[in-house]
């Protein structure tokens, strides 16, 4: 891939979706401190869903676009990750001002994160069929019900559905307390 | 015989023996002179002790109640409780945070002496609860509901007459069909809803043992934990939206959809739909336990254990719904650390409907129940028996207490600890944050920090001073 390539499959893509979570993250607070409920409110909701769909729906776009634009695997994969993570360690930061470093980085496992995890794989593996259908429509030689990417869409969505059944998410998060407990004890 | 030796006696006598002992002794005229206590324990004087009936709440904001001002939730029992009895209007718990203080209210100590700190912290017994004292002293006992302390199960308590409690989701249980554990056999819940089920196990005791006493002195007690409003709250099938077309009042500086969901507010289990759907939700469950809080009462009233049975309800924490744009219970607000507490005591509150302005705590709750029934106060707790502000509503309460919280993953609140007095409120945290400093009647939604200011500086050396005096050098935090 050369730097114009790179710099539209993947570059692009992912400033474009890092930039709405971050303008979103600023939008929400600042309406926060309007006088005007109604105009909070709105903003509020919009800014709210924006940065809502910039971390847990940004990977389809980002994903589509490198792999359209010639990306490795593995440069995709990392494409994707980038907004998802960044929001991930602004909460690990922010929990920092109670507890320690190594906690806030077990706070990774918390099952929000795993959740968003199997989402992106879910996103990825769909993003993943849309473009080989989309390569085939232009002619090229290539499978479109790819048995990975098939693979990665099964997985993930049955993980997804089950985790949240279980309980309806309160189980996971008892394990990750337990998890917590066995290599924190109390955290005192 | 000193009262130790006599405690120290009776704990090696079975309450059989005991009464064997007694009634030897009653016929050689020796009773009273020997047991005191004993004594009136076993009937030696004509007036029965009180039953109790203990019933805490979990997270209920303390003006979620009708007699509370609250404009539209329905809490007839609570109301019929406070109409019967009186209400506390300035009850606060002293570490803002289930387990801490449920041990709190159980061993009548702040938490740095009972030792569960936090969420995390198992219950080890280290001090006795006032169950244990009450069974001691011939009380027949009964803990039936949410314990939420941990550590690996249930704890072992022998001297209880009936423990039913659950282990489900670390302690928290589930609204409908939870799986309890009966005397250390696990069994499925005999009842759908989780208030319906622990309240028909507290009139069975109830019932069983007014069977039995048959005239005799033989009281019981019965701490009744339930589990509305802890969420993700679930109201039975008959009250769901019954507050779906009132008015809110929710802060302004909330937003409807999204504040629920962002700053890890989701694991507070207000995930899904609205915040004002959380929050009719949370309404829903109070008025839930209420239903059978009147059910237990009107049990009580017609088994004819009413004139002599103390009822008391309490709540575990307060809630915060969205006051100062943060949600839950670990904050030191005063939606957070105060607390909703009615006593009903007939023959002994001279002024029932009444109000009570003093200042109680959940550290109180020990030592006024023994105070209630008779039994010394054990010197290591540390709360106050309220039993003179019972009775008399122009007894002074206390200046001051210690308000103490040790940092609770992964919630997002540091260590702190702090005075309350009757007029100003003064925190101190680990890290993170510059104190507070807060004038409670000039600025009774805390929105002015003093901290800094020249009103603050004059504040502060008092301040300083009955944090000391309260704290006796116990500290929360970890470098001290």
């Amino acid at each position: 891939m050369n730097k114009q390539e790179m710099k539209r499959a993947v570059i692009y893509p992912v400033s474009t979706v890092f930039f709405i979570m971050v303008l979103s993250i600023y939008m929400y607070s600042f309406s926060k401190t309007l006088n005007n409920d109604n105009l909070h409110q709105a903003l509020a909701f919009f800014f709210g869903t924006t940065y809502f769909l910039a971390v847990a729906l940004g990977t389809p776009v980002i994903y589509s676009f490198a792999c359209l634009g010639g990306a490795s695997l593995k440069l995709r994969i990392l494409a994707i990750s980038i907004t998802p993570f960044a929001w991930a360690t602004k909460e690990c930061i922010k929990i920092f001002e109670s507890h320690s470093l190594l906690e806030c980085l077990y706070w990774y496992l918390n099952p929000l994160n795993i959740w968003l995890i199997m989402l992106m794989a879910l996103e990825a593996g769909l993003a993943d069929l849309y473009c080989r259908r989309l390569k085939k429509n232009r002619g090229e030689n290539i499978r479109v019900a790819n048995l990975s990417s098939l693979l990665t869409v099964f997985i993930s969505l049955s993980l997804f559905i089950a985790a949240y059944s279980w309980g309806k998410g309160e189980n996971i998060y008892v394990i990750f307390l337990k998890g917590y407990r066995f290599l924190f004890g109390s955290g005192l | 015989m000193t009262t130790k030796t006599n405690r120290l006696l009776l704990d090696s006598l079975s309450r059989r023996d005991a009464l064997k002992m007694m009634g030897a002794l009653s016929v050689a005229g020796l009773g009273e002179l020997a047991f005191p206590e004993v004594a009136t324990a076993l009937g030696g004087k004509s007036k029965q002790r009180p039953n109790i009936i203990f019933i805490l709440g979990d997270n209920h904001n303390a003006n979620l109640i009708g007699c509370a001002g609250h404009p539209f939730i329905k809490t007839p029992g609570m109301d019929r409780l406070a109409r019967e009895g009186v209400i506390f209007e300035k009850t606060f718990n002293t570490t803002s945070l289930c387990s801490p203080s449920r041990a709190s209210i159980l061993t009548g100590a702040y938490a740095h002496r009972h030792g569960v700190r936090n969420n995390h912290t198992p219950w080890t017994g280290q001090m006795t609860t006032f169950l244990e004292h009450l069974s001691n002293n011939g009380y027949d006992t009964a803990f039936i509901g949410k314990w939420h302390m941990p550590g690996k199960g249930l704890p072992d308590m022998p001297f209880l007459d009936l423990f039913v409690s659950y282990t489900y989701r670390e302690g928290q249980g589930s609204y409908f069909n939870c799986p309890m554990i009966v005397n250390g056999e696990e069994m499925p819940s005999r009842r759908e809803y989780i208030t319906e089920e622990v309240t028909d196990w507290a009139i069975e005791f109830m019932e069983t043992k007014r069977t039995e006493r048959n005239g005799k002195d033989s009281p019981f007690c019965i701490y009744l934990s339930h589990r509305p409003g802890h969420p993700p709250c679930e109201a039975p099938k008959d009250l769901r939206g019954m507050y779906d077309n009132v008015k809110l009042d929710l802060p302004k500086e909330i937003d409807s959809w999204w504040f629920g969901k962002m700053n890890q507010n989701v694991f507070q289990g207000i995930m899904m739909g609205s915040y004002e759907d959380q929050y009719r939700k949370y309404c829903e469950v109070i008025t839930a336990m209420d239903r059978d809080i009147e059910h237990l009462l009107d049990k009580v009233d017609e088994s004819g254990l009413g004139d002599n049975t103390i009822v008391v309800y309490l709540g575990d924490n307060g809630m915060q719904w969205g006051t100062h744009g943060r949600h839950g219970i670990r904050e030191p607000y005063e939606e957070s650390a105060r607390l909703p507490f009615i006593v009903r005591a007939p023959g002994l509150i001279q002024d029932p409907g009444s109000r009570r302005e003093q200042m109680a705590l959940n550290i109180d709750m020990a030592p006024t129940l023994l105070d209630l029934a008779g039994i010394p106060v054990p010197t290591e707790m540390d709360g106050k028996s309220l039993l003179p502000i019972l009775k008399d509503i122009g007894v002074e309460g206390r200046k001051a207490f210690l308000m103490e919280f040790w940092k609770y993953y992964p919630e997002n609140t540091p260590s702190y600890m702090g005075v309350r007095t009757e007029t100003h409120k003064y925190i101190e945290f680990e890290k993170g944050r510059e104190p507070w400093l807060f004038d409670l009647i000039n600025d009774p939604r805390e929105l002015n920090n003093l901290f800094g200011t020249a009103d603050g500086e004059k504040l502060l050396p008092i301040l300083k001073r009955i944090l000391q005096e309260q704290s006796a050098n116990a500290s929360v935090f970890s470098n001290s």
